[in-house]
């Protein structure tokens, strides 16, 4: 059943006093924001209300057919990549012994770097919309895979056991059990995925589109025009909320519950050392020979589409290789010393806010809304505007890495202490134990799970948020290198850090993974039995 | 086609491998149970009752022994959907309503639709009314009455019930009791059910099988000769306690060992 709300909201004067309160709300901030403005117009930071406004009236109609332009890629990325995520997750529950090898194959594809593979894209299609729809479809599969496998495989033992009894076999399980049971994880990946997929289109228009959001993006950054930055951010944001809240409607529609968990802990089925390194050897293995296989299956040109072997001979074996090796591991240097504290930083941030706000419950009320909206803004299309405001200096590209972080974790954080089991929360009342001591004996450990999984998949989100903040802004680091060398057609580079940090990213999992399953069979076997 | 399948146990043993170490949850067990009887599976818990009941419906391999229902392995029983279980778990599916969950035990026995039946059913186990509900919105005891008759609505010739009424209070348990033994009567499946309850199996069963602690054997083996309908008056009975009595004594002495060879 619903929680039923207050007697006094149901009244006609409850609601509209509800909706004058929004209204002087929302009034407050935009006024609030003006005055901030033009309290630093020297600065080129703030655009204020009036003049976004303006701008967007003065060029309604440009606006709107990049609009159009934009929601039309992300529409069919969207379909498309979802498509592809869900047909994954059914591959892999129907094929258990693969599915540590697709998982690991679809989490490399999801941490391929836009900023590089942008350009690549772009040189594969041609002009046209062919990369946008693309960069969209890849920035949504992989956030519908993982909670649809999760779905599909969530049902009790006994839902399994009670198929079986009737001698029924693994099409009927599909077919009564697992989808159904699915199809909840699919809307809340879906949600996820609608404003994803504005922002991948957006970023694939970055490169070479001729029309879009993005387009004019870069457009405007490169002319330091305020109020047209401003106006993008504010159409971004307002569209990716606007998605986000639709997919969720059509989720209460169909009368869904919310899933319990949308992340599982990974799954260890090699116990032995020895196993983990033939798993690791053989994901390494089958992703060379499908590197290379599709090169040369689709006859790409060796001068722009580097095999696997011409990358080793551009970092190891041909000369100048010492050179490359140090441009590039320089870069990386650079880029982890802005993508490590801001990944630290938004995990331990949105964790500490979830677990102050179940302190002060009251404040919470005010909090999660607008973190929930917030969560939806493509954060990398304002990281511009974030790193003007705080600078070109590491400050600048740590924020914008943390708070792309920073609110899907505050969210998975307060999902998973509101998890704590109703009654171990009731024994620590019947010891009128302070708030605090039942927030670290009983609801840190049941939030454990959600922030272990918020950390796997801050990882692709850091990468995406920190190589595009060195690319449009700051001109440093790895994002800034494959930019210049996309842009000098320096293919080998291009392709060395491709491979690098697809290398990184799966490490960085690899360790995050591993932590995880050291600390949750201790806090919670339950979690990882299966 | 036996409608009554005799179950037959050869040598049947069950151990898992766990963590490399292999824990015995049944120990090699022979014995045959009549068709068309209600047999009791009592035992302390963790024993191996569920184990055996898995066994029985194939859905766990023996690793020692056979098993036959009629003259059918499990496996093939269970294949043309002749089996029905109802679990310690009502294990109904959230996205169904009662109706639907209960028509869903016709459509897996592969019976043809037929919404009179499940009706019937529905009002048999006292539901009448909530046909669209949904689980959720049940209590414990209402979710495992629907069990129930979805257990029955696949019109199996063997029902196999794990703790059915564990999560049941003790009035509607009581209701229960009375009202479901005539159904599976009515019916002629044989059925083995496992309880907690001495009580309980002693009013439901024609035959009583108590287990020892982990690896299970057969620690007694009972019959109850109490006359069908069991009413109250039976309930009140001299038989009806001497026979609870003999049973508590059996589980007493094979879970304390220690307090008897003390005595
Ligand atoms: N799938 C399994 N894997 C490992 N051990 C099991 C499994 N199923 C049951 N056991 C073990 O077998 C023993 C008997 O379990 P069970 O049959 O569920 O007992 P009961 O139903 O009598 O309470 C227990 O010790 C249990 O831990
Ligand atoms: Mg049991």
């Amino acid at each position: 059943m619903k929680p039923g709300r207050g007697a006094l909201s149901g009244s006609p004067e409850a609601e509209i006093f509800g909706a004058l309160r929004r209204g002087v709300g929302v009034a407050l901030v935009l006024l609030l924001w003006e005055l901030l403005a033009r309290a630093t117009v020297g600065s080129y930071i703030i655009a204020a209300p009036s003049e976004i406004t303006r701008h967007m009236l003065g060029h309604a109609d440009l606006l709107g057919r990049a609009l159009a332009t934009t929601l039309g890629s992300a529409a069919r990325g969207f379909l498309w990549g979802n498509l592809a995520g869900a047909l994954l997750a059914l591959a892999a529950v129907l094929m258990p012994r693969g599915e540590r090898l697709l998982s690991t194959l679809a989490l490399l594809v999801f941490c391929l770097p836009l900023v590089a593979t942008g350009p690549i894209l772009r040189v594969l299609y041609g002009p046209g919309s062919g990369p946008q729809v693309t960069l969209a479809a890849m920035a949504v599969y992989y956030t519908t895979f993982l909670p649809v496998l999760v779905g599909l495989r969530a049902a009790p033992q006994g839902w399994f056991d009670l198929v079986r009894s009737y001698g029924r076999g693994p099409v009927t399980v599909l077919r009564e059990v697992r989808l159904p049971a699915a199809l909840p994880y699919l809307v809340a990946g879906l949600q996820i995925a609608a404003p994803a997929a504005f922002l991948g289109a957006m970023v694939g228009e970055f490169t070479g589109a001729e029309r879009g959001l993005g387009v004019l993006t870069v457009r405007a950054l490169r002319a330091l025009d305020l109020p047209a930055t401003w106006s993008i951010a504010v159409i971004a944001a307002g569209v990716s909320m606007l998605a986000f809240a639709a997919v969720g409607a059509l989720g209460r529609r169909l009368d869904l519950a919310p899933p319990e968990v949308l992340l599982a802990p990974p799954v260890a089925r090699g116990r032995r050392p020895w196993a983990n390194l033939a798993e690791a050897g053989l994901a390494t293995a089958v992703t060379l020979l499908l590197w290379k296989g599709s090169m040369e299956l689709f006859g790409l040109p060796r001068f722009f589409a580097k095999r696997p072997e011409d990358v080793w001979g551009y970092l190891v074996a041909a000369p100048g290789a010492d050179a490359h090796r140090a441009r590039l591991l320089g870069a990386l240097g650079e880029t982890l010393a802005m993508a490590v504290p801001g990944y630290l930083a938004g995990l331990l941030l949105g964790a500490g806010l979830a677990m102050a706000l179940t302190l002060r419950p009251r404040l919470s009320g005010a909090v999660i809304p607008l973190s929930i909206a917030l969560r939806s803004i493509p954060i990398v299309a304002t990281a511009p505007l974030v790193v003007w405001a705080l600078g070109r200096e590491a400050t600048g590209t740590i924020a914008v890495v943390a708070l792309m972080i920073f609110f899907p974790t505050l969210i998975a954080c307060q999902h998973g202490l509101a998890r704590t089991p109703r009654a171990v929360l009731d024994l620590f009342a019947v010891y009128a134990a302070s708030p605090l001591r039942r927030l670290l004996d009983a609801q840190l450990p049941a939030m454990l799970p959600a922030l272990f999984a918020s950390a796997r998949m801050a990882i692709p989100a850091a990468i995406l948020a920190v190589t595009t903040a060195e690319w449009l802004a700051t001109g440093r680091g790895i994002g800034a290198l494959m930019a210049t060398v996309a842009s000098t057609s320096d293919y080998g580079m291009l392709w060395s850090a491709i491979a690098l940090i697809g290398l990184a990213a799966v490490l960085a999992h690899a360790l995050v993974a591993a932590l995880e399953r050291r600390v949750l069979a201790r806090t919670s076997p339950e979690q990882l039995a299966r | 086609m036996s409608a009554r399948p005799d179950i037959c146990l050869v040598g049947v043993a069950k151990s898992f491998g766990v963590d490399g170490r292999r824990v015995e949850a049944v120990a090699p067990i022979n014995v045959r149970l009549a068709g068309g009887q209600m047999t009791a599976l009592v035992g302390p818990s963790g024993c191996g009752k569920s184990t055996l009941l898995r066994l029985i419906a194939g859905l766990e391999a023996t690793t020692e022994g056979t098993i036959t229902i009629g003259a059918e392995t499990p496996d093939a029983l269970r294949r043309r959907a002749g089996l029905a279980m109802a679990f310690q778990d009502p294990a109904l599916l959230p996205w169904r309503t009662v109706e639907g969950n209960v028509a869903l035990g016709r459509a897996l026995a592969r019976k043809p639709r037929d919404p009179k039946v499940v009706r019937d059913l529905i009002a048999l186990v006292g539901l009448s009314g909530f046909e669209g509900r949904r689980p959720a919105e049940l209590s414990g005891g209402m979710q495992q009455r629907v069990a129930i008759a979805r257990a029955l609505a696949g019109e199996p010739e063997l029902l196999l019930l794990d703790e059915p009424f564990a999560a049941v209070d003790a009035l509607t348990r009581d209701r229960l009791n009375t009202e479901l033994p005539p159904l599976w009567e009515a019916r002629g499946a044989s059925s083995v059910l496992v309880t907690h309850s001495v009580a309980e199996a002693v009013r439901l069963s024609d035959r009583i099988l108590v287990l020892t602690p982990r690896p299970a054997r057969i620690a007694a083996d009972i019959a109850v000769p109490l006359p069908r309908p069991r009413g109250a008056e039976v309930l009140a009975s001299r038989a009806f306690r001497a026979l609870c009595a003999e049973v508590t004594e059996a589980l007493r002495v094979h879970q304390y060992p220690d307090t008897v060879a003390a005595q």
